[in-house]
C-alpha cells in the first residue's frame, strides 16, 4: 500500500482501524521529502519536530477515541499563511528572517481538527506570479514532468501533493494561485467565495480577492479541508455579514457520500458555458473541454450556453485592481520593524534601500503599477475604470447564475509551461484570464482534473458557483472524478 | 489696522474615548510604558487584519449629532498612503470619499460656523527623539487609537473666534462623551488653515498650520500667521500653498514643505472592512442619549439668575454641572447651590485633585446643606465648613453640622437658656441697658454667644436677649 497516494478519506480509514499510526504517517511523508524534495523544491521549511510532537497528539487524540475526520492527517501549508514561530517568507527575501507571532485562523481550525503542518512550502514571491518561479529560492518543479513548472502562485502546495509528499496542502488563490497549479500537477483545488475563510494570518497581496484555499487528490479532500477552514471569524470583518448568512444547503456533505449522492444530487441541474472562455483556447483543451460538458450531460445535467461580455475586460480590471492593493499592502515592508533592514542614513535612505534589495522584479513592477494607477491624476482613469468593470463582472455572474447552477469553464487555457521559457509579463498576465472573473467576483471556483493532453500532461476543468455553494462545487466535481476516473475515462 | 480680512477653517482631531482601540482590543488609554499597548493588528504586522469597534463609530456619530450633522446611512474607510516610521502599515485607514458625518454647524457669538465633515479615522504612533544620542525611537501605544476628524468651513476671521471655536466644539465633545477634550495631553488637536484677502476680492492662497496643541497657540498661530501674511504681501511679494509650523516659544510660523513637495496620499476605498451602515432607528437611538449642549445650559442657569462669569464656569465641566442641575432638582436654591459648589466644592477639587465624578458627595447630601443654611440652621460660613466634611467623609448634612457643632440652636429653649444665664451673671450690665445705656446690649450679646459656641444664632439671641430686657422692664 502506497500510503503516498491515498486520499484524506483514506488515510483517516486506515488511522481509524489502527492499521497505521500518525506519527508513522507523518515519518513516512517528512522522510520522502527528506528524500526527494531536492528534486522539487516545493518546501522552504520542513518543520519536523513540531510536526512530529503534534503526530504523536493526534495519535493519542485517536488512542482516546477523540478523533476526527482530520485528525493525524498531515498537511503543506504554502509559506504567505502565518503559523506561530515559523518562517513565513512569502517566497521573498524580504521576510527571510521573519516569524510571526501568530497562526492564520484557517491553520489553526485544520490543526485544532488535528491535522500535522509539515511544512511550509514555495511560492511565487508575494503570491505575484503564475510559475512559483519568482520566489526568492528558485521556485518548484512539476513532479508530474520536472522540465515544467508547476503553476503558481501556489506551486510548491501543489508540487507537494503531486509528488506525494503530503495529501492535501493550503494555497491561497487571488488570480487563480490555488486553481491554476492545481489544475497544472493534475490535482483538485478550491477557491471559496470570499469571506467564506478567514484571511486573518495570510499576508496580504490583494485584499479585496485574497483567498486561502484546499488542494488535495479528489475534490472531496477539498471539502473537507474547506468545512474545517470556513466560517465566521472574529479578526476577519470579511467572514462577517453576507458570509454568516445563506451558507450552501441542498448539497452532500463532500465526504463519505459518494458517489452515489452526488450523482443524484447534480440530477437536472444547469450548467452554463460561457461562451468567451472558449473563444481562443488551444485545441487541444477546447476539444478535451468538450468531452467534458458530455460527461456532464451524461451524469444528468442540462447544458446551457451562456455569455460573460465582460470577460475581456477581466485582465486588465484584475491587474490594476489586485496592483493597487498589493502597492499599498507591500508599502509597510520598510525595514523599521521586522523583515530585511538595509541600512541608511535617513529613514527615507534605509526603506528605499531595504526595498530595493528586498523585493524582486515581479513584486517591483507591481508596486509601481498599482501606485501610478492610484495616483492622483490617474486614480479615476485606471483604478475607478477598473472597479466599475469588476462592478459590470459581477453583474453579469449575478444574471447568470439566475439561469444556471454552475459554470464549466477550462481553469487554465494552456499546459504547463516549461522552466526557463521566457513570456513577457503581459503574456503572462493574460493567461491567467479564465480564472480571473471569479476573483474579481468573489465567487467559488472548483477545479479538478478534466482529462490529459497527448503529453500526458493534465487538463483541469473549473466549476464555478453562486457564492457560499462550495459543497454543491465539491459533489459536482467529486462526482466527475468518480464518473470518469480522474479524467482517465472519458 | 490692515485693511485685510483673514479667512479660517480648522481642523480638529479628537480622540474618542472608547476602552479600546479602533481595530483591535488594545487598550485605548493616554501614556503607559512605550509599546506596551500594542498587538499585530494596531502594529501592521503582516497578516493581520483591522475589525472596527463599534463603540468608536458610536460615539462619531454623537460627534456628528452634537454638531447637527447630517449622518450617512452608508460610509466607507479608505486609505491614505504615505512613508513614515511612526505609521507601521505606511498607510492610515481614515474616510476620505465617504466620511460618516457632513453638514454640520456651531453657532458661535451669535454666528453659525460650518462644520464641513466630521469623519473616523487611526491615529499613528509617535517619534521620540533623544537629543543627546541624536537616535529616533518609537511608541505605537498610540497607533490605532480612534479619532474622528472635524473640518470646519472657512467661516472664521479672528483668533479669538478660531480659539472659541475651538474651546467650544472641544465642551461639545466633552459633554457628548465622545472626548474627554485634553489639549495638553493632545488628545484634542488642532490645525488651522488660513488666508488673507481685501474686501470684495477672492480669498488669497492659504497656508495650513498643523498640530497646534492648546488653545493659546492656536490664537496665537493665526494672529502670528496673518501678519506675516500681510507683511509679505505689503512688501510685494506673494503666499505660497505651504504647510508651516507655529513655534509656541518664539511666536512665529516656519515653513515646512510647499505643495510641490506635498504627499500624494493614493487614496482607494480600504478592501478590508466592509461599509459601515447605520440604521435610522440606531442614529435616533444616539441621538436621544445626546445631553442637552453646554451653551443651551448656560442659558438656563443665566435665566435662574446666576451671573454669566459663574454660569460658564458651572458648565465648563459637564460633572459638574449634572451635579448642580440634580442638586437643584432636589432643593432649588439656585443661587447658593452655585455659590457653595463654585467657591468650597472647586477647592476641594483643587486641593485633592479630583472631581465631580467620583465625589463622596452627593446632590441629596448638598440639596440638605443647602437647605439647612437656606432655613437659618447653618451660617453661610458653617455650610462651608460642612461641606469639606461632607466632601471627605460623605454623611447626611444634619448629621455632620451637628456632629461638628456647627448646627444652629434653633431651639429656643437653649438659646432662652443660655440668655437667662447672661442675665443673671450680669446685672451690672443690665442696670446699664435698663438705664439707657445702649452698648451694654453689645456686651450681653458677646456673652451669651460665648455660651452658645459654634451653635450660636446671632438673630435669634439679639432677639431673645432685646425680648428679655424689654419684658423685664415692663
Amino acid at each position: 500500500m502506497d500510503l503516498t497516494t491515498l486520499g484524506l478519506s483514506d488515510l483517516a480509514g486506515l488511522l481509524q482501524r489502527r492499521e497505521l499510526s500518525a506519527p508513522e504517517l507523518t515519518r513516512t511523508c517528512l522522510d520522502k521529502i527528506q528524500q526527494e524534495d531536492g528534486r522539487y523544491r516545493s518546501f522552504l521549511t520542513v518543520c519536523e519536530e513540531r510536526a512530529v510532537n503534534r503526530a504523536a497528539a493526534a495519535q493519542r487524540r485517536l488512542d482516546r477515541g477523540e478523533g476526527g475526520p482530520l485528525t493525524g492527517l498531515p498537511l503543506a501549508v504554502k509559506d504567505n499563511i502565518c503559523i506561530k514561530d515559523l518562517p513565513a517568507t512569502c517566497g521573498s527575501k524580504m521576510l527571510e528572517n521573519y516569524r510571526p507571532s501568530y497562526t492564520a485562523t484557517a491553520v489553526k481550525r485544520l490543526e485544532k481538527a488535528g491535522m500535522v503542518v509539515l511544512g511550509k512550502t514555495n511560492m511565487d514571491e508575494f503570491a505575484m506570479g503564475s510559475t512559483s518561479m519568482t520566489s526568492y529560492k528558485g521556485g518548484p518543479k512539476n513532479p508530474l514532468d520536472p522540465d515544467r513548472v508547476a503553476g503558481g502562485s501556489s506551486g510548491g502546495s501543489a508540487a507537494a501533493v503531486a509528488a506525494g509528499f503530503v495529501p492535501a496542502a493550503l494555497g491561497s488563490d487571488t488570480g487563480g494561485s490555488v486553481r491554476q497549479p492545481a489544475a497544472f500537477c493534475g490535482l483538485a483545488g478550491l477557491r471559496p467565495t470570499y469571506g467564506a475563510v478567514s484571511r486573518f494570518g495570510l499576508i496580504a497581496f490583494a485584499s479585496s480577492m485574497d483567498q486561502i484555499g484546499p488542494m488535495a487528490r479528489r475534490a472531496a479532500d477539498c471539502g473537507l479541508l474547506f468545512a474545517a477552514m470556513a466560517g465566521e471569524d472574529p479578526l476577519d470583518a470579511a467572514t462577517k455579514g453576507p458570509a454568516s448568512r445563506g451558507r450552501s444547503g441542498a448539497a452532500p456533505a463532500a465526504a463519505g457520500e459518494l458517489p452515489g449522492d452526488c450523482l443524484s444530487f447534480l440530477q437536472g441541474k444547469v450548467i452554463g458555458i460561457p461562451v468567451e472562455f472558449f473563444a481562443e483556447l488551444p485545441s487541444e483543451i477546447g476539444a478535451l473541454l468538450e468531452k467534458t460538458a458530455a460527461v456532464f450531460c451524461r451524469m444528468g445535467c442540462r447544458l446551457q450556453k451562456a455569455s460573460l461580455p465582460g470577460y475581456p475586460y477581466a485582465v486588465a480590471a484584475y491587474y490594476l485592481l489586485s496592483s493597487a492593493e498589493a502597492a499599498s499592502n507591500l508599502a509597510r515592508f520598510d525595514g523599521v520593524r521586522y523583515g530585511l533592514r538595509v541600512q541608511g542614513e535617513s529613514y527615507a535612505e534605509l526603506a528605499g534601500r531595504t526595498r530595493r534589495e528586498g523585493f524582486g522584479d515581479e513584486v517591483k513592477r507591481r508596486i509601481l503599477l498599482g501606485n501610478y494607477a492610484l495616483s492622483s491624476g490617474y486614480y479615476e482613469r485606471y483604478y475607478k475604470k477598473a472597479q466599475a468593470v469588476r462592478r459590470e463582472i459581477r453583474r453579469e455572474f449575478d444574471r447568470l447564475f439566475a439561469g444556471c447552477d454552475f459554470l464549466l469553464t477550462p481553469t487554465v487555457p494552456a499546459l504547463p509551461g516549461k522552466i526557463g521559457a521566457s513570456k513577457s509579463p503581459a503574456e503572462m498576465y493574460a493567461a491567467d484570464l479564465c480564472a480571473l472573473p471569479a476573483s474579481l467576483a468573489g465567487l467559488p471556483a472548483l477545479t479538478v482534473t478534466a482529462g490529459f493532453a497527448k503529453e500526458g500532461l493534465p487538463i483541469g476543468l473549473s466549476l464555478t458557483g453562486r457564492p457560499f455553494q462550495e459543497a454543491a462545487l465539491v459533489a459536482a466535481g467529486a462526482a466527475y472524478e468518480t464518473y470518469t476516473d480522474g479524467g482517465r475515462r472519458l | 489696522m490692515s485693511a485685510y480680512r483673514m479667512t479660517v477653517g480648522l481642523e480638529i482631531h479628537a480622540e474618542l474615548a472608547t476602552d479600546t482601540k479602533i481595530f483591535c482590543g488594545c487598550p485605548n488609554r493616554f501614556g503607559g510604558q512605550a509599546n506596551t499597548r500594542v498587538c499585530p493588528v494596531c502594529l501592521g504586522m503582516p497578516g493581520a487584519l483591522p475589525v472596527l469597534n463599534r463603540r468608536a463609530v458610536e460615539l462619531a456619530v454623537k460627534a456628528g449629532l452634537a454638531f447637527s450633522c447630517r449622518v450617512s446611512a452608508v460610509s466607507r474607510f479608505d486609505r491614505k498612503h504615505y512613508f513614515y516610521p511612526d505609521l507601521p502599515k505606511a498607510y492610515q485607514i481614515t474616510q476620505f470619499f465617504h466620511p460618516l458625518c457632513r453638514d454640520g454647524f456651531l453657532e458661535l457669538h451669535g454666528r453659525r460656523i460650518g462644520i464641513e465633515r466630521i469623519h473616523l479615522e487611526e491615529d499613528a504612533g509617535k517619534l521620540l527623539h533623544d537629543p543627546q544620542t541624536g537616535r529616533t525611537y518609537i511608541d505605537y501605544n498610540r497607533c490605532g487609537v480612534p479619532l474622528i476628524e472635524m473640518v470646519t468651513r472657512p467661516d472664521i476671521h479672528s483668533p479669538e473666534e478660531a480659539r472659541d471655536f475651538v474651546a467650544a466644539a472641544a465642551r461639545r465633545l466633552r459633554y457628548a462623551g465622545v472626548c474627554d477634550g485634553r489639549m495638553e495631553q493632545g488628545s484634542l488637536r488642532c490645525d488651522v488653515n488660513l488666508s488673507v484677502g481685501l474686501p470684495g476680492e477672492p480669498l488669497g492662497v492659504r497656508t495650513e498650520m498643523k498640530n497646534l496643541s492648546s488653545l493659546r497657540a492656536v490664537s496665537r498661530a493665526v494672529e502670528a500667521e496673518y501678519r506675516r501674511q500681510i507683511a509679505a504681501l505689503e512688501s510685494g511679494g506673494r503666499i505660497v500653498q505651504e504647510t508651516r509650523r507655529f513655534d509656541e516659544t518664539d511666536g512665529v510660523t516656519y515653513s515646512l514643505r510647499a505643495k510641490q513637495d506635498a504627499h500624494d496620499y493614493r487614496y482607494f476605498p480600504e478592501p478590508d472592512l466592509p461599509s459601515i451602515r447605520l440604521e435610522p432607528a440606531e442614529i435616533a437611538g444616539l441621538a436621544a442619549k445626546l445631553p442637552e449642549p453646554p451653551e443651551d445650559r448656560v442659558r438656563r442657569y443665566l435665566a435662574w439668575g446666576i451671573g454669566p462669569a459663574e454660569a460658564e464656569l458651572l458648565c465648563e465641566d459637564k460633572a459638574l454641572s449634572d451635579f448642580y442641575d440634580c442638586t437643584i432638582a432636589l432643593y432649588p436654591a439656585y443661587k447658593a447651590a452655585a455659590s457653595l459648589i463654585l467657591t468650597e466644592l472647586r477647592r476641594c477639587f483643587k486641593e485633592t485633585g479630583e472631581g465631580a465624578e467620583k465625589m463622596r458627595l452627593t446632590p441629596a447630601g448638598l440639596a440638605g446643606l443647602v437647605a439647612l443654611q437656606e432655613t437659618g440652621r447653618v451660617s453661610k460660613n458653617g455650610a462651608r465648613e460642612v461641606l469639606r466634611y461632607m466632601y471627605a467623609y460623605g454623611g447626611d448634612p444634619e448629621e455632620t453640622a451637628r456632629r461638628e457643632g456647627y448646627l444652629l440652636a434653633d431651639g429656643r429653649d437653649e438659646t432662652r437658656r443660655a440668655v437667662e444665664e447672661t442675665l443673671e451673671a450680669y446685672p451690672q450690665a443690665v442696670e446699664q441697658y435698663r438705664g439707657g445705656k445702649g452698648k451694654a446690649l453689645g456686651f450681653l450679646m458677646g456673652q451669651t454667644l460665648r455660651r452658645l459656641g459654634r451653635s450660636a444664632n446671632p438673630v435669634r439671641v439679639r432677639e431673645l436677649l432685646t425680648a428679655a430686657l424689654e419684658n423685664e422692664d415692663g
